[in-house]
């Protein structure tokens, strides 16, 4: 039961390319990485950087070139974590002519559990997901947001120790992602384990106790957010509304300016941080909040990415 | 094998029934071989003596010929369509082999194309009655070698699809099931082709599947009997060459790599 959730060794992986694969393209490069029992640990990339690829390995669809992994305490041929594990894969297609009911029976089916826990169980998820009324349609007339919903709900019909999520928000509108989101934080509170493999910044940042940054095949990055994300001290970041630009652009001091909506967001040195208050106040300003500047997940991953020239790889996986 | 294995195999074949039956290509050539069938009552109008025979013959062909075409249309569809729709990955995640997988679907398939010939023979039956003869169930003894050709082109649609795309696998099973039934002229190509070696014939003759051992068609719609000596030496045929095409398909399908 101590054993780490995953544990992976040395993973290697090349595809082969050209017309006849004779040159071979590696996408994971001796990774090691383990992750912790009850946390939400958030797998992060740009398109390419291989996780889809490390969650293929894990999940048995493709054979590694190098490496071993461990899950749940169990080497990846022992037929016993597979009982207790959830999975996403990315953009899931399921099948046009079974109604979402009868798909998560299947999927119940296959772990063996009774007719009346799989009934149960479907009927919960589809109403945390929001598709109860929707149970007994074909999957065909499902929009991409509801499939993925749909997608989630069968990762989950065991009740699940480790739960392994490509991309879960992708195709959702806000209130999908808001109801998914609730759901991750309630799996974890429940005691169980969500690896998120995932390219939204925002949603790791909300979610996730650790994360790790992957690059072209390698971690970049493993650790704890607040580890990761500098706090900065030296400079103050000012919200305030009810002034115009003419007077935010008058301000002395201001090392950058952001409209945003009706609010102005300003970044202010803290030595200048009265002056610039004061001068906000005498011009009838509502100062909403004064804080430090926290330097985001996407401004780490950026800097990081454009420090190593990653971007322009990224650009180009995602053409 | 454990009832945790035949019980997943058992889940994949019953998915695979419900899809494959809700097919509108299953349903479209059901009912116009079911049309087929019937139109027998119409094509034995034009004969004085022979119309028993003439239904028995339309409805034999139609079980035969429309069973083949659901067998290859979604035969090769089969695995395909769940790697390339990636419908299979959350599947394999779970406790269920690639073994288990492949072997439900193809029961799956099996069990679709029984229904298909159960509901034609009930087709036929009732064209017999309809046109005053006495139904004969003496035609399972055509059908019953029937259905197992159909199974034995299921396996072969699955061991090509299990190798390529839809289309290739499509091609590739055609071509398997038009030797096949021509077996005969095979066997007599020495005649034809006069340098070409005869182990060469041989060896082609006995490794192709030959469907002219499920041909009974002609002599049970003549009245001529069929035994069950003979109807269990073609079962046997169906079993060794389907498990043999059934573990090569497996051990491809098993080496896959799913990107």
């Amino acid at each position: 039961m101590n054993d780490p959730a995953i544990e992976i060794t040395g993973l290697a992986k090349s595809f082969r390319i050209g017309f006849l694969g004779r040159r071979k393209r590696p996408v994971l490069r001796g990774l090691d990485l383990v992750v912790h029992r009850n946390e939400i640990f958030g797998y992060l990339g740009p398109n390419g950087s291989g996780k889809t690829t490390t969650l293929k390995i894990l999940m048995g669809l493709l054979r590694p070139d190098r490496g071993s992994a461990r899950i749940l305490g169990e080497p990846l041929d022992a037929p016993g974590w597979r009982q207790r594990i959830g999975f996403l894969p990315e953009h899931p297609y399921l099948y046009d002519y079974l109604t979402a009911a009868e798909y998560l029976d299947y999927a119940g089916r296959l772990f063996g559990l009774p007719a009346a826990v799989r009934a149960e169980r479907a009927h919960e998820l589809l109403r945390l997901l929001g598709l109860s009324r929707s149970a007994h349609l074909p999957l065909r007339r499902f929009s991409k947001g509801m499939t993925q919903r749909v997608g989630i709900a069968q990762a989950l019909i065991n009740d699940p120790e480790l739960v392994f999520l490509d991309e879960p928000m992708s195709g959702l509108d806000p209130i999908g992602r808001h109801i998914v989101r609730g759901l991750i934080v309630d799996l974890k509170r429940r005691g169980k384990t969500v690896f998120l493999s995932t390219h939204i910044l925002s949603d790791a940042e909300t979610l996730c106790d650790r994360v790790a940054l992957l690059r072209s095949g390698e971690i970049l990055k493993l650790g704890h957010l607040d580890e990761i994300l500098e706090v900065d001290v030296a400079h103050m970041e000012v919200l305030v509304t009810g002034v115009g630009a003419g007077i935010v652009e008058g301000l002395p001091g201001v090392l950058l300016r952001q409209a945003v909506g009706e609010r102005w967001r300003l970044e202010v040195s803290e030595a200048e941080l009265g002056s610039v208050v004061s001068a906000l106040e005498r011009a009838r300003g509502r100062i909403r909040s004064v804080q430090p500047v926290r330097q985001s997940l996407e401004d780490y991953f950026f800097k990081e990415m454009a420090a190593s020239g990653s971007l322009d790889q990224a650009w180009e996986a995602a053409d | 094998m454990g009832s945790g294995r035949l019980n997943r195999i058992a889940a994949v074949a019953a998915n695979t029934f419900r899809e494959s039956v809700r097919e509108r290509v299953f349903s479209n050539l059901l009912v116009f071989a079911l049309l087929m069938t019937l139109s027998g009552l119409l094509l034995a109008r034009l004969s004085i003596r022979q119309h028993e025979k003439i239904i028995r013959d339309v409805g034999l062909a139609s079980i035969d010929v429309f069973g083949l075409m659901i067998a290859l249309f979604l035969g090769v569809q089969l695995v395909n369509k769940e790697i390339e729709r990636r419908s299979l990955f959350p599947l394999l995640a779970k406790p269920l082999s690639r073994g288990e997988f492949f072997l439900g679907k193809f029961a799956g398939l099996g069990l679709t194309l029984g229904a298909n010939v159960g509901a034609m023979t009930a087709g036929l039956l009732l064209t017999l009655w309809a046109s005053g003869a006495r139904p004969d169930l003496g035609l399972l003894r055509a059908i019953y070698p029937l259905y197992l050709g159909h199974l034995l082109v299921v396996g072969l649609a699955l061991f090509f699809s299990t190798l390529a795309g839809p289309t290739i696998a499509a091609v590739g099973s055609l071509c398997l099931v038009v030797a096949g039934r021509l077996s005969d002229v095979i066997r007599n190509a020495g005649s034809v082709l006069p340098g070409a070696p005869s182990w060469l014939i041989d060896a082609v003759y006995y490794l192709l599947p030959n469907f002219r051992n499920f041909d009974f068609k002609d002599r049970v719609a003549y009245g001529d009997a069929v035994s069950l000596a003979t109807l269990a030496w073609v079962t046997l045929y169906a079993v060794v060459y389907l498990g043999t095409v059934l573990s090569a398909g497996l051990l491809a399908f098993r080496r896959r790599e799913l990107q």
